[in-house]
């Protein structure tokens, strides 16, 4: 069963996606503080896919071809901010 | 699940709210989606107006939408002092439920 405090992340994640599309990134930074808030009191950790597509350092949540810039590498896929931060993560091949 | 049992420990920003009772005669009335929240206010934003409301001296009314229960537009009546809390904080708390 999942907490209530993993569905709130859930929700703020769609709502900060949300925010993103319709061009509100202020709003969409304190929607992404805000659940990482929600996960550290709770203990409960962040979505893989939350926690590589916000900004670690502005905290913006980011829509590629938005306000970010996907591109692989050698053996990893780096997202790039508006701001600048890269986020980098493995693949694996047919992985 | 989001429902009248959870909303006062759930996210509210997104819910459709307006306010059934207020000691401020201004406020009651306004309706609108939840778009922030602090510890003492809800920002209610309708079109192009929002309003920030404090919890401490409302009654608010939230929709609760149809993809979280199977009545197409459940309402649920909480006492804004009930939510007074920072936004987080809120889920923290259990066995307080009182929902009218």
């Amino acid at each position: 069963m999942t907490s209530i405090a993993e569905e709130r992340i859930d929700r703020l994640h769609t709502l900060a996606r949300r925010a993103v599309a319709d061009g509100d990134e202020e709003r969409s930074r304190e929607y992404v503080r805000l659940a990482r808030r929600i996960a550290e009191r709770n203990r409960c950790g962040l979505p893989r896919q939350f926690k590589r597509f916000t900004c670690d350092r502005c905290d913006v949540y980011l829509r590629p071809g938005r306000n970010a810039r996907v591109r692989t590498q050698d053996g990893h896929v780096v997202v790039t901010c508006d701001c600048g931060t890269h986020e980098r993560y493995p693949y694996r091949d047919g992985g | 699940m989001l429902t009248a049992e959870t909303l006062p420990r759930h996210e509210l920003v997104g819910l459709h709210v307006r306010v059934a009772d207020s000691s401020d005669p201004t406020l009651v009335g306004c309706e609108g989606t939840v778009v922030s929240e602090t510890t003492n206010t809800l920002l209610l934003s309708a079109g192009s107006r929002s309003v920030r409301v404090p919890k401490a001296v409302a009654t608010f009314e939230f929709r609760l939408d149809a993809e979280c229960s199977e009545d197409a537009s459940e309402y649920v009546v909480v006492e804004g002092e009930r939510l007074v809390a920072r936004p987080a904080r809120r889920t923290e708390r259990t066995g307080d439920s009182r929902w009218q």
